[in-house]
């Protein structure tokens, strides 16, 4: 019983995470866009469908929509400025859009409380299914749902006709140019959907845990659902999913065995010690296997040949 | 007003040493190294260390300050070896990582790759020395006044603080001598420009990508240390300043030291002024606004060649 | 006698699996020029960049002077006398005009460190605007600095990859009579040319290259006259023409 109810915390965190991987693989495994700022987007999300619920009185459905879109408004404003440009622009304004929420997040009292944050997010059917398993499992149903749609939907556009102009652009975006596809214009739509999806997650996490504060939407979220989806394979909505669980599981487990071994004066150096293994996680598999576990296969991909003049 | 000029040229000179770090690392290495905040906060921490090592073995373990600044010469030395060993660090992890993502030719895993590496250092840094403030003196100093109270709210500033600008505008003219009067700069602009040139006129490029990293990741310890002398020794030091770098390179044109010199003392100043304006608080917000209205209105930076 | 430079069934390319070079082999004779010619795509450039360091060889062998530079890091090829222009991007733009000959000087040996007046006499314009950034240079003053910055390191050989690209009719004369100076002075040239007129005209030998590998050799003047130049630029076979 109690293995089952750790199982379904787990496991809707990591389906959660799952949702914005899928939004990052969009962006980065489909598009080729580099977004450092998932935290933030991920933030506006979260803020947006909390607002929603608890001050507006609005129910939780109409709290998600608000969530995606806050979330894709920013990152329509953010991709018309960076977009146009080369692309590790891209990653320093989401960087930097990020740390602005932050700062919002933690200064703007009178909107997001501040460093308390926001208390009470009403959690969706707890009036029927009270707080216990049953709403767990229940939520768990609700996000796996979520990521299912999620992948369906993406599936389905990768796969038609603006997904091939989306990959066309990334591998060459010379060659898509002058076939007339407007690269800048598909990325944007590619970089925003991404950014829902992500606002989406924040919002799923908002209803699940109850409460939100500045320090939930640190850098480290972005590393998290970045390690993902390299750990996972870019490219492939398999890959984001897979990678969510794998690398939510080394996190938890990693973490756990921290606590257990360490006493309780070096918390706070134990949890630093686990973004270190989770860098080096992050780097080594880039170092040794490009394409993750599940990542996309046989692309001739600009990635391989760029920058070998 | 005055006061605030002051501030903004003390921070823009923080700013302007590390960017000078990175638009080098960036124009020459090609990507956009978000560990370059990380060399910062290194680099004060690895002082910190070294500092007490040097006044240890100096004998007395107090260090006596040098005329009106808060610190003696050991902090001097303690820097220069705070600057090798951060260098040593850039060498390491470029080494470990970069190097082997370079080989594949995948310019833009690199700048993920860095991200990484950035949270790695700073956890590392965070384990290794906690998260408590450190400072290089506890000497208090006594801020001189400049200009008199009724002129423009006046202006006090202490010699530190005097200091580091002047010893910022050393620095970056050494660094500009360097570049323009001897070979390895002049190999590092070639490099910059077209590294496949550089190879077939005789340019050995991987030894111009080392002397980067150490140029760069030195200069990010000074900054570094300047920033600790001014203000607090914080694991956070470096990551809070990357935005700021990022857009003081940018706006500079990436690849241009003065550029960004230029850029981090319009950076550091209008983080200054935005104070009275928007709040301490949104001080680190300032620098987004100069990057959004850059990349809007001219993303080739003020002095950027065009790409 | 020893060629100056001797490319050995070199098989080589970008991208494994897609080789652009198919077993070409050449062999210069010191003190001479030869023309490299040949369709477009028939590799020829790859193959003067791949004997400069620039393209990975998989097989074959490049000696200079006779001895095997095949794994000479690019950078070390120019200590060792092999000098190459590049057709497009050949001078630093960044830097100025000097500072692309003093560069260049300044990294090769002693012994090899041309001095910059004589460069300055074979190219007085170059004098003139020293003091200018070279992206600010016309397309023949370019060609210029690009050949002065390569002659500067007192290469034995130099290869240059088309010197005519983009020139007017009478620019193209100026830089192949200069070329013509170079080779006076001791310097083996290999010449890759799309002009075939104006590099026979030059050359003591060509090579006419087809899908990465010579297929006819012969003295330039002999070549001027064979017919067979002209089918295998528009495609057809050696057999066939």
């Amino acid at each position: 019983m109690e293995l089952l109810a750790y199982g379904s915390f787990f496991l809707c965190f990591a389906s959660i995470f799952a949702v914005m991987a899928l939004g990052l693989n969009l962006q980065w495994g489909f598009a080729g866009l580099f977004n450092v700022g998932v935290a933030g987007f991920v933030a506006i999300g979260a803020y947006a469908s909390a607002l929603l619920t608890t001050s507006l009185g609005w129910p939780v459905a109409l709290g998600w929509i608000g969530a995606m879109a806050a979330a894709g408004i920013a990152a329509f404003i953010v991709g018309l400025a960076a977009l146009r440009l080369r692309e590790d622009y891209l990653a320093i304004t989401t960087f930097g859009i990020a740390v602005v929420i932050q700062l919002v997040a933690l200064n703007a009292q009178a909107l997001t409380g501040g460093p308390f944050g926001i208390q009470s997010i009403p959690k969706p059917l707890s009036a029927w299914l009270g707080a216990g398993l049953a709403w767990n499992l229940a939520y768990l149903a609700l996000v796996l749902g979520v990521v299912g749609l999620a992948w369906w939907g993406l599936e389905r556009l990768v796969a038609g006709p603006w997904g091939r102009v989306l990959r066309a652009i990334r591998e060459d975006e010379a060659a898509a140019a002058s076939l007339g596809k407007p690269a800048r214009r598909y990325r944007l739509q590619a970089f925003v959907l991404g950014c829902m999806l992500m606002g989406l997650g924040g919002a799923l996490y908002a209803h699940f845990v109850g409460y939100i504060a500045p320090e939930d939407f640190l850098p480290v979220l972005t590393f998290q659902v970045w390690a993902m989806l390299i750990v996972g394979g870019s490219g492939r909505n398999l890959g984001a999913v897979a990678g969510a669980v794998l690398v939510w599981g080394i996190w938890t487990v990693s973490g756990g065995l921290l606590r257990d071994l360490l006493p309780q004066a070096e918390q706070a150096r134990g949890a630093a010690l686990q973004v270190v293994l989770i860098g080096v996680l992050i780097a080594a598999i880039l170092v040794a296997r490009p394409r993750g576990l599940f990542g996309e296969r046989a692309t001739v991909s600009r990635h391989a040949a760029e920058d070998a003049t | 007003m005055l006061q605030l000029l002051a501030d903004g040229l003390v921070v823009g000179s923080v700013i302007a040493l590390g960017a000078v770090g990175l638009t080098l690392t960036y124009s020459i290495l090609r990507f956009a190294n978000f560990g370059q905040g990380e060399f910062l906060t290194w680099g004060a921490y690895l002082a910190v260390t070294a500092l007490g090592f040097v006044v240890a073995v100096t004998g007395g373990g107090v260090m006596q300050p040098i005329g009106p600044f808060s610190f003696g010469w050991e902090l001097l030395v303690a820097m220069v070896i705070a600057a090798a060993l951060t260098a040593g660090l850039a060498l390491l992890v470029d080494w470990l990582l970069f190097q082997r993502l370079r080989a594949r030719g995948a310019a833009i895993t690199l700048v993920i790759a860095s991200f990484g590496a950035a949270l790695a250092l700073r956890n590392l840094l965070q384990f290794l020395y906690g998260t408590l403030p450190e400072y290089y003196t506890r000497e208090i100093q006594i801020a001189i006044r400049l200009v008199p109270r009724d002129v423009l709210g006046g202006l006090r500033i202490t010699p530190d603080q005097l200091l580091v600008i002047g010893m910022t505008g050393a620095v970056v003219l050494g660094l500009h001598l360097l570049l323009t009067r001897t070979t390895l700069g002049r190999a590092m602009r070639a490099t910059a420009m077209n590294p496949a040139l550089a190879r077939v006129a005789g340019v050995d490029v991987a030894a111009v990508i080392r002397a980067t990293w150490i140029i760069g990741a030195a200069l990010a310890a000074v900054a570094g240390v300047f920033a600790g002398l001014v203000g607090q020794i914080r694991p956070g030091l470096g990551f809070e300043l990357l935005l700021p770098l990022f857009a003081a390179a940018i706006l500079g044109g990436i690849g241009s030291v003065w550029g960004a010199v230029l850029g981090g003392f319009i950076v550091g100043l209008a983080e200054s002024f935005s104070v009275p304006i928007f709040g301490a608080e949104y001080r680190a917000a300032t620098a987004f606004l100069v990057l959004i209205a850059i990349l809007l209105l001219r993303p080739n930076g003020l002095f950027g060649e065009k790409p | 006698m020893t060629p100056a430079l001797e490319l050995s069934s070199i098989e080589g390319g970008y991208e494994p699996g897609l080789p652009i070079l198919r077993g070409a082999s050449l062999a210069v004779a010191p003190g001479e020029i030869v023309a490299l010619l040949g369709p477009n795509g028939a590799g020829k450039s790859t193959l003067v960049k791949a004997a400069a360091g620039l393209v990975p060889i998989w097989s074959g062998q490049v000696f200079l002077n006779g001895r095997d530079i095949t794994r000479t890091p690019a950078h070390r090829m120019v200590q060792e006398g092999l000098g190459f222009v590049p057709q497009t991007e050949n001078i630093f733009a960044n830097l100025s005009v000097l500072e692309n000959l003093q560069l260049a000087a300044a990294l090769v040996p002693k012994d090899r460190r041309g001095e910059l007046s004589k460069m300055f006499a074979l190219f007085p314009d170059l004098e003139r605007l020293r003091k200018l950034p070279a992206g600010r240079l016309s397309g023949g003053q370019r060609q210029m600095l690009a050949v002065a910055r390569a002659l500067v390191a007192s290469p034995s050989v130099l290869m240059l990859d088309e010197p005519s690209a983009g020139l007017s009719p009478k620019l193209i004369g100026v830089v192949f009579e200069r070329l013509q100076a170079v080779r006076e002075a001791g310097v083996t040239i290999l010449l890759v040319e799309q002009n075939v007129k104006a590099a026979l005209a030059i050359a003591d030998r060509a090579a006419v290259l087809v899908e990465g590998r010579e297929r006819l050799v012969g003295a330039a003047a002999d070549l001027a006259q064979d017919p067979r130049l002209a089918g295998l630029y528009l495609g057809a076979g050696l057999e066939a023409a």
